[in-house]
């Protein structure tokens, strides 16, 4: 950018206030529709019927919304299924990712070039979900969580990212711990993870987010709703229309004409629940994500 | 562990180049050397056999009779002309090419604009601050996201329609009008994905030698000009590449977005190969079938991924991968 000290004329600044007035336009509508539903789900469920979709300032207030969420069984089980299955799958992943991207960032490695050749296809070309539904069927996964843990467990775009990472370890701290009698494994451990770590971070952030945000397969593969991760139960209610998805497990009664609860704002404070775990990871998320697109080292 | 002369010659061998025929012999002693890395690699390998390999073998059964009790009856590719005179796949087909236009033509060129214009936002603090906002949703799942849309063009009070009612006009049921679906759909992508695509051209542009910048302020050019004649020729190899990319995923129209925005009212409009593929597969149990069109897609996938790759490549150096 250059820098802009020189005196301004008044069209300059009529230009800039126009770029400047564009880009606030775009945070609005980004930002806006989430603190809509966010001021519904803390309004007086009693008063959300009339509320405009332009709003951000609850109509009243009362946290009666986010209590029945949180005490709902449907909700909590989903909660804790997504919790399970992105956690253990994010570890898994990074741990294989990390593992198979070493061995194949070293130079020398015999079939290297054959194994980059096999993991590339996978990329270009998927045979689709109904082959991937009998393997996860013939390994009996189906109404498992392992169907979920397992899929894209190493992520080929992941592993390449990670593999370009490695390449650019110094072969001299290498060579050195070599010398110092290393083996590979130790090389891997002490050496190559700690050098790693921001990209191994950002892996980590990937895989996460992925998991988090997966529900076609959650959808195809469980059966049992005691299984559905959140984003599940969240389709059923809001995408589906399915109110008895989720408030037929409790007393109905709470969540119908009998009471004061209304489903606009279960429905938002719904919406909301399944962004928290992103929204409380999206510090690391920015900073690790826009580094690493930054300096060109997610080209995927 | 003592290097062996042998283990040091391979590391100063060019990463992809050929073997020379003095190490074929001592593949042996190369084994024992590398074991421990194949040994790392193996849960990988392992993976990629079993969930990527074997669906590929899976695959056979577009062109077989399912039976109940095995084994499965070789028919060839009837499957397949049942599904090329089916007029429900061509429409699938079809729509699957209008959405992919849609997008390239109108999300495509939104996340350059929004590139451009964050370059010129002045003071680091408050171009970040409308960064952090608007790559925000990148990170939501399509179910909240459609979620989200559902409650902002909700016809009775939705805020879209909250503002077409200000000015007197009828609500519009957007979510369940075919003439509007699509157009949702490119909305909703917007949405998701323009914030976040534009740090691509950013770190373009940002990448810029800024001597032609200040060449260009001594040669009196506005800030126009210098978007113009500076930036815009400074990212078009990036613009180059992701349009090719783009192009590539053509197929592609995004089933995790579409099942999430399609109903009984607008599936005409926007059922695309991949929830065809799942309706006729999953739910009704013509596995054949859509395997058989599933493959389709997968071939001419591939067939254009790997076009995309070898053009891009030859254009501007960069590649998918």
């Amino acid at each position: 950018m250059a820098a802009h000290n020189v005196r301004r004329t008044p069209l300059e600044r009529l230009e800039y206030a126009i770029i400047v007035s564009t880009l606030m336009f775009l945070v609005v509508l980004t930002v806006q529709p989430l603190l809509n539903l966010l001021a519904i789900s803390f309004s007086d469920p009693g008063k959300v019927a009339g509320m405009s979709g332009l709003t951000v300032v609850p109509n009243g207030f009362s946290t009666e919304v986010w209590n029945l969420l949180i005490n709902n069984p449907a909700v909590q089980r989903g909660l804790l299924n997504s919790i399970f299955i992105t956690l253990v799958s994010t570890v898994l992943g990074v741990v294989l990712t990390a593992l198979m991207a070493w061995a194949l960032s070293r130079p020398g490695l015999p079939g290297r070039r054959a194994i980059f050749v096999f993991v590339l296809v996978t990329i270009v070309f998927e045979p689709g979900i109904i082959p991937d539904y009998f393997i996860n069927k013939r390994l009996g996964l189906l109404d498992s969580y392992w169907s979920l843990i397992l899929f894209k467990v190493v992520n080929a775009w992941y592993l390449i990212i990670l593999v370009r990472f490695f390449e650019e370890v110094p072969k001299e701290l290498i060579e050195a711990s070599e010398l110092d009698g290393a083996n590979p494994f130790q090389i891997f451990w002490y050496v190559a993870l700690p050098l790693a770590k921001s990209a191994l971070a950002t892996i980590a952030l990937f895989y996460f987010v992925f998991h988090w945000n997966e529900f076609f397969r959650a959808m195809i593969y469980l059966n049992d709703q005691s299984k559905w991760p959140l984003q599940v139960v969240l389709r059923q209610f809001v995408v589906e229309g399915d109110k008895l998805a989720m408030v037929g497990v409790v007393d109905s009664n709470n969540y119908t004409g009998a009471s004061q609860i209304n489903i606009r704002a279960l429905k938002a404070g719904m919406i909301l629940l399944t962004i928290a775990p992103i929204l409380a990871i999206y510090p690391l998320i920015l900073k690790f994500f826009t580094k690493g697109t930054m300096s060109g080292a997610l080209k995927g | 562990m003592t290097v062996s002369n042998e283990l040091v010659a391979d590391a100063a061998m060019p990463q992809d180049g050929n073997v020379p025929t003095i190490q074929r012999r001592s593949v042996a002693k190369g084994m024992r050397q590398w074991w421990p890395y194949y040994l790392m690699m193996a849960p990988g390998l392992i993976f990629f056999v079993i969930f990527h390999y074997f669906p590929i073998w899976e695959a056979k059964i577009a062109f077989e009779q399912l039976r109940i009790i095995p084994p499965n009856i070789w028919v060839g590719i009837k499957h397949f002309q049942t599904l090329f005179s089916s007029p429900i796949f061509w429409q699938v087909l079809v729509n699957t090419l209008i959405i992919s236009t849609m997008k390239i033509v109108f999300v495509f060129p939104v996340p350059i604009i929004v590139a451009l214009l964050l370059n010129e936002i002045r003071g680091g603090a408050f171009r970040k601050f409308i960064q952090s906002a608007i790559y925000l949703p990148h990170f939501l799942s399509w179910v909240v996201i459609a979620g989200v849309f559902i409650a902002v063009l909700s016809p009775s009070d939705g805020a879209v329609n909250d503002i077409i009612g200000f000015f007197g006009l009828q609500p519009v049921s957007f979510m369940t009008d075919t003439g509007s679906i699509r157009w949702v759909l490119v909305f909703s992508e917007i949405w998701r994905s323009a914030g976040w695509d534009s740090l691509l051209y950013l770190a373009a542009i940002i990448a810029i030698d800024q001597e032609l910048y200040d060449a260009a302020e001594i040669d009196g050019a506005n800030r126009w000009q210098k978007i113009r004649y500076v930036t815009i020729p400074g990212i078009v190899p990036t613009i180059a590449t992701l349009f090719i990319l783009n192009a590539g995923m053509f197929l592609n129209a995004d089933l995790n977005q579409v099942i999430n925005f399609s109903n009984d009212v607008v599936r005409s409009k926007i059922d695309i190969i991949d929830t065809y593929v799942y309706r006729i597969g999953l739910q009704t149990g013509e596995y054949s079938l859509a395997t058989a069109a599933g493959l389709f897609k997968a071939v001419l996938g591939m067939l254009m991924i790997v076009a995309a790759h070898l053009l891009s490549k030859r254009l501007t150096g960069k590649g998918v991968w």
